[in-house]
């Protein structure tokens, strides 16, 4: 029994051993840069001369007299809300679509899927195409069927800019969302889902009130996903606005771009970033705590 | 049209019901599908001609000249390699270290373990733009702008965390009595590891493999920093190079997209159950 003990004792030094490679990475590429940003978070500096300590300046100015920043803000909210969503909704209506007795799922499932596999530069270029008031797709549809109010500049309105840019996302998105729902679907006892079928008004009633509940721990992981995915949208807006016109689609993760990389002001982009973590962590954190999402892993198809 | 049970035919009412639901699921793929067909019937579209639909959905006289043309002035091999280069040892990097990490946790706990793993499971919730400042600045340093492993760590880094649940929730379900026996005939723990842990746990490995494949191959704002010099550029930047030299050649441009593309896409049509596998890895288990 002594051996026995010996040997525990040695494979738990073992274990931190096995760990350590894992803990070296993110202690040198996540934990060291949150550092480096909370510190440079504190300078006027322009990344190439040493910066000056100006305090927690540039976090008044991003709070108090920056109404690009407060556009940011608000943008994140839509972000959240206009993305997590219609994916949820639309993703939950194919999901229950493909489930019933259709032929050829399978190439349903990998056609609603296919846009969350390709480079978001590359759709940005294309629905920039679709976008077009001058021959795109839109405009040339409202030509021909005569209805004019469906060419609009709407990357080019500072109205339209950032809406454009969700649906786009909606888009790529939606399928992630169905096949996380099929899934759900194909994980509930039978009997429940026979009523996940649309039968009419009944149907319909048994999807909201029996089916929809049962998939809880589906909606929260899509939540919380949504919610990471939303907070770190770069690829997207930075193809097809840039955060224009006038900064009307802004990001936090676009606005960093800006004044880091273009502006030269890394202290203040430092600055933002800091927020955009904090935002992202108290986010998550809040909603595994208040709503109990969290990253499930079990097994697989 | 529709099967259905021999022997029990089906009420005309449920008939015409899944035909119902049949059309309107292809009417809306082929919506779906709308954007991705643009990509393809641009880049057919003769430069030349005046002769498309639809903002170039409908392309009467397609031609293959874009093709021709890009593929000819442009060294898109090039960056193709690129983007393997810098995808390939991530997957590796990330699958090793993950896989003795996730055998550390589920093999051999130890006290303040169970705070190791929610800590770098942290790392999940850190958006990616938020470390683009100082891992540029780290990077200029030490000299890693334009340099493959400038992009191969931080992304290892980041890749991390979800092989890990992947990985450690996969061993915890593998039976031990293997282990157990091979421990009693004197193999360390790695020798476990090595031996008998991996060679089983290929289906989690792949998902994972897929998964890292991925998020790497379609990285954006870490690898529009750090690589500036053309020849070094991943696939994913291509586009940005082409955008301004091809403004009046949209056919051009569309085609560069075709190209960069379609490899992915049928990579993805191949292993559509791995993808499928892998992104419901049970994310439903609640």
């Amino acid at each position: 029994m002594g051996g026995k003990t010996a040997l525990k004792a040695i494979q738990r030094q073992e274990g931190f051993l096995f760990i350590l490679p894992a803990l070296v990475f993110f202690a040198a590429f996540v934990a060291y840069p949150i550092i480096y940003i909370t510190r440079a978070s504190l300078l006027d500096w322009n990344g190439l001369a040493p910066g000056t300590w100006v305090g927690l300046d540039n976090y008044v100015r991003l709070f108090r007299d920056d109404p690009v920043f407060h556009k940011t803000l608000r943008n994140a909210g839509l972000w959240t809300l206009l993305t997590i969503f219609p994916q949820m909704f639309i993703g939950f209506g194919l999901a229950v679509l493909l489930n019933g007795p259709i032929l050829g799922r399978t190439i349903y499932r990998a056609i609603f899927y296919l846009p969350a596999i390709i480079s978001p530069i590359v759709i940005g270029i294309v629905w920039q195409r679709i976008y077009d008031p001058f021959g795109g797709l839109l405009s040339d549809v409202a030509r021909r069927t005569d209805q004019m109010w469906l060419s609009q500049p709407y990357l080019a309105d500072p109205g339209t800019a950032t809406l454009a840019t969700i649906a786009v996302n909606v888009w790529q998105w939606t399928g992630f969302s169905m096949l996380l729902y099929l899934a759900g679907l194909q994980g509930l006892p039978g009997e429940v889902l026979e009523a996940a079928t649309i039968d009419g008004a009944t149907g319909f009633q048994r999807l909201r009130q029996i089916v929809w509940p049962m998939l809880r721990p589906v909606h929260l992981t899509l939540i919380l996903l949504g919610l990471i995915g939303a907070l770190q949208t770069f690829a997207l807006v930075f193809i097809l606005t840039r955060g224009g016109p006038n900064n009307a689609s802004q990001t936090m993760p676009t606005y960093i771009f800006q004044q880091a990389f273009q502006l030269s002001s890394m202290g203040y982009g430092a600055a933002i970033s800091v927020v955009l973590l904090v935002v992202a962590l108290v986010a998550s954190l809040g909603q595994m705590r208040l709503l109990g999402s969290r990253f499930v892993v079990g097994e697989g198809d | 049209m529709h099967a259905s049970v021999p022997g029990k035919p089906l009420p005309a009412r449920e008939v015409w019901r899944r035909i119902g639901t049949q059309a309107l699921v292809t009417l809306l793929a082929a919506f779906w599908l709308i954007p991705v067909a643009m990509m393809v019937s641009v880049a057919l579209m003769p430069s030349a001609s005046r002769d498309v639909l639809l903002g170039g959905l409908v392309v009467l006289r397609p031609t293959l000249e874009n093709f021709a043309q890009v593929w000819r002035d442009n060294p898109l091999p090039l960056f193709f390699l690129n983007s393997l280069l810098i995808t390939v040892p991530t997957v590796v990097l990330v699958l090793s270290i993950s896989s003795l990490a996730a055998f550390g946790f589920s093999r051999l706990p130890f006290r303040g373990s169970g705070f190791w793993y929610i800590l770098l499971m942290l790392t999940l919730m850190v958006p990616i733009p938020t470390l683009v400042i100082p891992l540029f600045q780290t990077a200029k340093q030490l000299g890693l702008i334009n340099n493959y492993l400038g992009l191969i760590l931080p992304y290892t880094a980041l890749g991390i965390p979800f092989a890990v649940v992947v990985l450690t929730s996969y061993f915890s379900r593998l039976p031990r009595d293997l282990e157990d026996a091979a421990r009693l005939d004197g193999c360390t723990s790695f020798q476990v590891y090595r031996q008998i842990l991996l060679p089983l746990s290929w289906p989690a490995m792949a998902v994972v493999f897929i998964w890292q494949f991925m998020v790497s191959w379609n990285e954006f704002i870490l690898a529009l920093v750090l690589m500036q010099d053309e020849g070094r550029k991943p696939l994913i930047l291509v586009p940005l190079i082409y955008n301004g030299v091809y403004l009046s050649k949209p056919g051009a441009l569309f085609a560069i997209l075709t190209i960069i593309t379609v490899p992915v896409i049928l990579i993805y049509l191949f292993m559509q159950r791995y993808f499928i596998s892998g992104l419901t890895a049970g994310s439903l288990k609640g």
